[in-house]
């Protein structure tokens, strides 16, 4: 079973998480992909705090990439939280095999301009997605079970792949 | 001894309609701060907790309304290193009796007093058997 949800989210762990998607998926452990998270001990207390009687597991990308295949294979279900776009494709790049993200929060910064309610891309947030998707790794929009997901290139088109590009 | 100050944290609007579901009962309520997450990023959310916390010079309470959710793990943050608790679980009954107990106790012992009144908020009253 395994990989239930890999999903791209500035918050990491929080409610829609644990508690929508938790409720609906029942995971029994939560990657959180994220260098600077891995590197101290207090933040992945934290982390590992906010999700009771879940196996959250704080990691950097490489250590993803290099543990994702095994994961494939364990029993239960489980989670995969990354902060951004960027990370994301580090994570496909260092060769973890995703076919899929869940965009389910980038909210907005200085510099971000707005494609969907809880969706704020920048230029490099755009170059990301385009990579990924040229990668064929899918980018669903879509906060909660409950919502309709929505494909990213169809609120903004520019995330498009150049060989994507429909002709004027 | 000095009052204590209050932030409440929470998803939606659910702190102002607390605040104001309050103040239908106790009457007009000052220093007590209300913040929505919505719309936040994480690191801006801890920023906007930490900038209003960083005004206590004798710390306060920062009510959240559940453990886990981004208002926590962004409220932990926030609080953390200053004489500030994070009391996860805030509804009317905790609030109310913070209200009536803010100016008597320390911060800790403020805390401790309304996370055991929060738990005996919660009470089942069963009808008899027909």
């Amino acid at each position: 079973m395994s990989w239930v949800l890999h999903r791209i989210d500035d918050r990491l762990i929080h409610g829609q998480v644990v508690v929508a998607w938790g409720q609906r998926l029942n995971p029994q452990r939560i990657w959180v992909v994220d260098d600077a998270s891995a590197s101290g001990a207090w933040e992945r207390e934290l982390l590992s705090s906010s999700a009771p009687g879940i196996d959250v597991r704080v990691v950097t990308v490489t250590d993803a990439a290099r543990e994702h295949a095994a994961e494939q294979s364990a029993s239960g279900g489980a989670f995969l939280l990354v902060r951004d776009l960027g990370t994301a494709l580090a994570l496909v790049t260092a060769g973890a095999r995703i076919t899929a993200f869940n965009v389910g929060g980038l909210h907005y910064a200085p510099g971000k301009d707005k494609v969907h309610e809880f969706v704020y891309l920048d230029a490099a947030d755009r170059a990301a997605a385009r990579a990924l998707l040229a990668r064929g790794v899918a980018l669903n929009v879509q906060d909660v079970p409950a919502s309709r997901p929505v494909a990213l290139e169809t609120l903004d088109r520019s995330v498009l792949p150049e060989s994507a590009e429909p002709a004027p | 001894m000095a009052r204590i100050p209050a932030l409440i944290v929470s998803h939606a609007d659910l702190a102002g309609a607390l605040v104001r579901a309050a103040a239908s009962v106790y009457g007009p309520i000052e220093d007590v701060e209300c913040l929505s997450n919505e719309g936040f990023s994480r690191p801006a959310l801890e920023s906007e907790i930490e900038r209003r916390v960083s005004g206590w010079p004798h710390g306060g309470i920062v009510f959240i309304d559940f453990w886990g959710g981004s208002c926590f793990t962004c409220g932990v943050s926030a609080a953390r290193g200053r004489e500030v608790v994070v009391l996860t679980g805030i509804n009317l009954p905790t609030l109310l009796d913070y209200l009536h107990n803010r100016d008597g106790y320390s911060v800790v012992e403020l805390a401790e007093r309304l996370r055991q009144k929060g738990q005996e908020s919660f009470r089942l009253q069963r009808s008899p058997a027909a």
